[in-house]
Formats: C-alpha cells, sequence, structure tokens
C-alpha cells in the first residue's frame, strides 16, 4: 500500500491573519447541531467531487444561498478561501501542494472543517473494514471515503475483527486460516504476518489500546469466551474477567485505563472494567434491547453502542452512563478521530453498506461503494 | 322386609360384590424384565451394581472446564462430518445452554468413545443471524463449550475436544425467519482421526 505523500501548503495571504481579528470580528456559529449551508465555487472534477462529499460529512450542505462562500480552483494545484456570506475578506484563503488532486481537496477541506467545527482533521485518515464477496471473507484498508480499497487478505478462509495498530503499521484481525479461531499481526509495509494469539480454545475480536501498548481480547482457552489483556508484543497476558458466561466486544477508553465491553447476564450488556482487573461495573443505558459494539469516542465523552437484533440501530450515550439517544438504523459503530463522525454498517438489499454519520446532525453519508457487503469498519485513529 | 328369604340375600350379596368399589384387573401386561404385577422387586434379574471409579471433572462453577488440548490436534488428521451429522445439536434462540431434546444426541457420541480412546472431535459453533458478529464468535463459542463440557460429563476426555466459532457465518439455512434461524442455532460435531 502507498503511502501518501506529505502535503505542504502555502499561505498566499499571510498578512489577512493579523488583519482578520482587528477588522473583521468573525461570529461563526458554534452551534454543532445545524446543517450549515455552504456555497461551492469554481472547482471541478475530482477536487469538486472530495469538496462536496468532505464537507457534507460533517454536516455541511452544499447549495446557495448559503451561510459561507468556499471557492477556488484547481488547475495545477487546488487554492480556495472560505469566506463568510456579506463579508469582504475571506476567514482564510491558501493554496496545497504536493501529493495528488485528491489529497490536496482533503487538506482544504481538513482546513474549512476547521474553522468552522473546530474539530481534529479527518479527511486523510485511513479505515479498516471486512468485505464479503460470495462466500469469502477479506480484510480490506481504504481512505475514510472509501477511495484507494486495498484487499489485504487472500486466504480463502473467513476473516473478522480488524483493529488498527499503533501509526497504522499494521493490523490485528481474527481468521480461520489454520482451522481455528486465532488473531493474527499483519504489517502493512511488508505484508508479514505473524500469529498474534493463538491460544488453546478460539482467540477473537482484538483491539489495540489508543496509547498503543496494550491490546484487549477474548480468549476462551480457560473455559469460557472472557476478556484478557496483554502487552502490544503479546507478553503479560492477564485475565480480566471470570463469568461463565460469554463476553465480547471489548471497547477502550482513551486513557487506555478502562476496558468497555459486552457481558451476558441475562440480557447482553455493558460494563466496564479497569485495565488493572477487580470487579467490573455496568454501564447503564435505556436504550431496550442487547446492547453490543460498543465504543467509546476518543475525547472520552461518548460510547457508541449498538442495540437490538437484526436490524439494528446504533445509540450514544454518556461514557458514564445515562440516557442513552438513538441515532440510526445499523450496527458496529467506530468513532472517528475527531469524536463526531462514526463509521458504521447498515443493511440495505441483503448486504451491508458503510456509512458515515454526523452525530450531532444525524446527517449520512454513504462511504465510497465497494462491491461485496462491507462491516466490522476500524477507524486508524 | 321379613319376607327377603335367605336366596334374596344371597344374590343380593353378589350383587353387591360385583358393583364393589375394588377393582380386579381383568388381565395383565407382563412389562419386560420384570418378575409380575403383584410387586417383586422389579430388577430384571439385575444385581444391585457396584461402584465405578469416575475422574472428577474439573467444571469451576465460575468458569467451564480450560483447555489444553491432547497431541492429536497437533499432527495432521482427518475430518469426518458425516459420522455425527445427525448429533448436531441444536439451541434457542440467544442460549447456550443443551436442550433437553438434544441430550440424547449427546449421549450417543459419547456411547460411541466409551470404547475408543485414539480418536477425537471438533465441536463448531454456530449463530443465526439476528446478532453482530462480534457477539456472535463468542456466543457461538458458547455453545460449542457447551457441548464440550456435556460430553465431558459423561465420560469423555474434554481435552479430545476442541471448539470452533463461526459465528453466523456459516449458515445451513437462508432465510430471515425462524425455519430458516433454529437451523443455524448449532453445534456440529466432526470426528477426528489420526493421519
Amino acid at each position: 500500500m502507498k503511502i501518501p505523500l506529505k502535503i505542504v501548503f502555502t499561505l498566499i495571504l499571510a498578512s489577512s491573519l493579523s488583519l482578520r481579528a482587528q477588522d473583521h470580528p468573525i461570529e461563526i456559529r458554534k452551534d454543532t447541531a445545524h446543517l450549515i449551508p455552504i456555497a461551492l465555487r469554481g472547482f471541478t472534477g475530482e477536487a469538486e467531487e472530495v469538496l462536496r462529499f468532505d464537507l457534507s460529512v460533517l454536516g455541511m450542505e452544499i447549495t446557495e444561498p448559503a451561510d459561507y462562500i468556499v471557492s477556488g480552483r484547481n488547475d495545477g494545484q487546488v487554492q480556495g478561501s472560505l469566506t463568510q456570506t456579506g463579508m469582504q475578506r475571506p476567514i482564510f484563503a491558501r493554496a496545497y501542494n504536493g501529493g495528488s488532486t485528491r489529497s490536496q481537496a482533503h487538506a482544504f477541506a481538513n482546513d474549512i472543517v476547521k474553522e468552522l467545527r473546530q474539530t481534529a482533521p479527518i479527511f486523510q485518515t485511513k479505515i479498516a473494514f471486512r468485505l464479503k464477496q460470495g462466500n469469502s471473507t477479506e480484510i480490506c484498508v481504504s481512505d475514510f471515503d472509501g477511495a484507494h480499497a486495498v484487499v489485504l487478505t487472500h486466504d480463502g478462509a473467513m476473516v473478522d475483527s480488524p483493529s488498527w495498530l499503533p501509526g497504522g503499521r499494521g493490523l490485528l484481525y481474527t481468521s480461520w486460516m489454520h482451522g481455528n479461531t486465532a488473531i493474527y499481526e499483519h504489517n502493512l509495509a511488508t505484508g508479514a504476518r505473524k500469529v498474534f494469539a493463538g491460544y488453546p480454545g478460539s482467540s477473537f475480536s482484538a483491539e489495540v489500546s489508543p496509547n498503543g501498548q496494550m491490546v484487549a481480547m477474548i480468549l476462551s482457552k480457560n473455559g469460557s469466551p472472557n476478556l484478557y489483556v496483554c502487552d502490544i508484543d503479546g507478553g503479560h497476558l492477564k485475565q480480566l474477567t471470570r463469568s461463565r458466561e460469554e463476553d465480547s466486544s471489548p471497547c477502550w477508553s482513551p486513557d487506555s485505563r478502562e476496558i468497555c465491553f459486552v457481558c451476558r447476564s441475562g440480557r447482553a450488556g455493558l460494563q466496564k472494567i479497569s485495565v488493572d482487573g477487580g470487579q467490573a461495573v455496568p454501564v447503564h443505558a435505556n436504550a431496550y434491547g442487547n446492547l453490543t459494539s460498543p465504543d467509546w469516542s476518543p475525547d472520552g465523552s461518548k460510547i457508541a453502542f449498538t442495540s437490538g437484533s437484526r436490524p439494528f440501530t446504533i445509540w450514544v450515550m454518556p461514557a458514564g452512563g445515562g440516557p442513552a439517544e438513538k441515532l440510526v438504523s445499523g450496527e458496529d459503530p467506530c468513532w472517528a478521530p475527531n469524536s463526531r463522525t462514526i463509521i458504521f454498517a447498515q443493511e440495505r438489499n441483503e448486504k451491508r453498506v458503510l456509512c458515515l454519520l454526523d452525530v450531532p446532525t444525524k446527517h449520512v453519508k454513504d462511504v465510497k461503494q465497494i462491491s461485496g457487503s462491507c462491516s466490522e469498519p476500524s477507524w486508524a485513529r | 322386609m321379613k319376607n327377603l328369604n335367605i336366596f334374596s340375600v344371597f344374590i343380593l350379596g353378589l350383587a353387591l360384590l360385583a358393583t364393589g368399589c375394588h377393582h380386579k384387573p381383568s388381565s395383565i401386561t407382563p412389562i419386560p424384565g420384570s418378575q409380575g404385577p403383584s410387586g417383586g422387586d422389579n430388577t430384571g434379574g439385575v444385581g444391585p451394581g457396584t461402584a465405578v471409579p469416575v475422574e472428577p471433572q474439573v467444571t469451576d462453577k465460575t468458569q467451564g472446564i480450560p483447555i489444553n488440548l491432547n497431541e492429536i490436534f497437533n499432527h495432521p488428521y482427518n475430518e469426518d462430518r458425516e459420522k455425527f451429522k445427525n448429533d448436531t445439536v441444536y439451541f434457542d434462540f440467544d442460549r447456550a445452554t443443551i436442550k433437553a431434546s438434544e441430550e440424547s444426541k449427546l449421549q450417543d457420541v459419547a456411547n460411541y468413545f466409551k470404547s475408543d480412546s485414539t480418536d477425537a472431535l471438533i465441536v463448531e459453533g454456530n449463530c443465526d443471524e439476528r446478532g453482530t458478529e462480534k457477539y456472535n464468535l463468542s456466543l457461538g463459542e458458547r455453545r460449542a463449550l457447551a457441548v464440550r463440557e456435556y460430553l465431558a460429563n459423561l465420560g469423555m476426555d474434554p481435552q479430545r475436544i476442541k471448539t470452533v466459532t463461526y459465528g453466523a457465518s456459516k449458515p445451513v439455512a437462508t432465510g430471515h425467519n425462524e425455519a430458516a434461524w433454529s437451523k443455524n442455532r448449532r453445534g456440529d460435531i466432526v470426528f477426528i482421526t489420526p493421519k
């Protein structure tokens, strides 16, 4: 897989930055929960397509009349400005060098979103997911929007649950390639693979901690599918839960100190446990049905999860527990680095497609369609 | 009443006997192996039985039986999916409990292994489509383990029973209804022999 070229952007109107604060006290709408109407002018082809898609993902509606104007051109390089409607001077104006037109357009969109939503950039990030075509399943990586999709596995074996390693250098995933259920580590640069966890019984559902130092996973080696943690090199294996019932779906708190997971005691529900062990505590939400597949937002404030049974719905609740809000029909939510966008899988016509949800506006945008059924997305954070 | 003679009393007595409360069975169906209907000892001629030593299974109530598989799984082996095809165990929705209706199947399997100790089993746990994939992986594994534990309690060596989970990825029936789902919630038993 090619590593994207570094984007170098030039500040054309550097002086406008010093003028801006004095002459134009811009009041950028801080209201995150509304669609922002934006005019898009002057761009063509792929640059226009990328800008339109990216801004839409963050709840901006390309239309006129609009609150803001994004104008520019992409002959040779992408350059453009963001201006509040009615203002003389732009909020910023930049030209982007290096990389492809697509990369430059993503960089411009990141800068626009930073101004209007004050969120971390996501448009040059990667996702991994499970792709099912006919009877085969494979692990796939792509840009966050589905572009540049690369199929990583060709084993003719079932695969599941991809999870990114630190810095996007590789993935852990579950594979049945050797006749048992085991976790493999896949180096993206070299394509090399090794068994990460192949204990007696079944090993599956690995999740790397945000600080990249530990892995949580489900192992049945002691007679029940329970939650375990180990170091990133596989050492210091520790069993965290010992229930008779099955545990599943671990996810990490952003400080890598706690794990939220699904525990079966009667109905499936969410629990939290310290990485040091101890008693797991329930996380209460007022959602109905089985609660599964949680994911903790990178800013620590929210947990998204799947509720019900096929067809599923995705909900989000405060990370400490509390009233949950139903968001959209779908399953397997995974937060973007901005703690605002969620990628998830939605069932359509007997197959699953990946979608991007802007949580505050509930606006949904489909990821670029890949032939086959896509599920279990993991966002490289 | 003065005219009720002895003969009449006799007839009356017989009538009373014939319509009395006591039933007397008109015919006896012998129960195979029993001595007869009037009580006996109901042992069919079998002695009282002697105690047979049973190796206690380490079934921790807080967990299942730890997995430490027999060597047979470390070398090439043959898989026979036909032998115990009719002993596939079916489960209720979202459950991993061995139902009463399935117990005789596992008894069949355990009976085979009582006289044979060089072979092994793989139990494959499966689910219907109604859970998320990660949830189904765990539930499928729990079902495979439940079959393993049940067979162990019938006397099989649990380390000759390997578990694999497929979640909902290997349905035998398509369709989005209980008819299909009930066929997919299963533990398949694969017979293993060393090559």
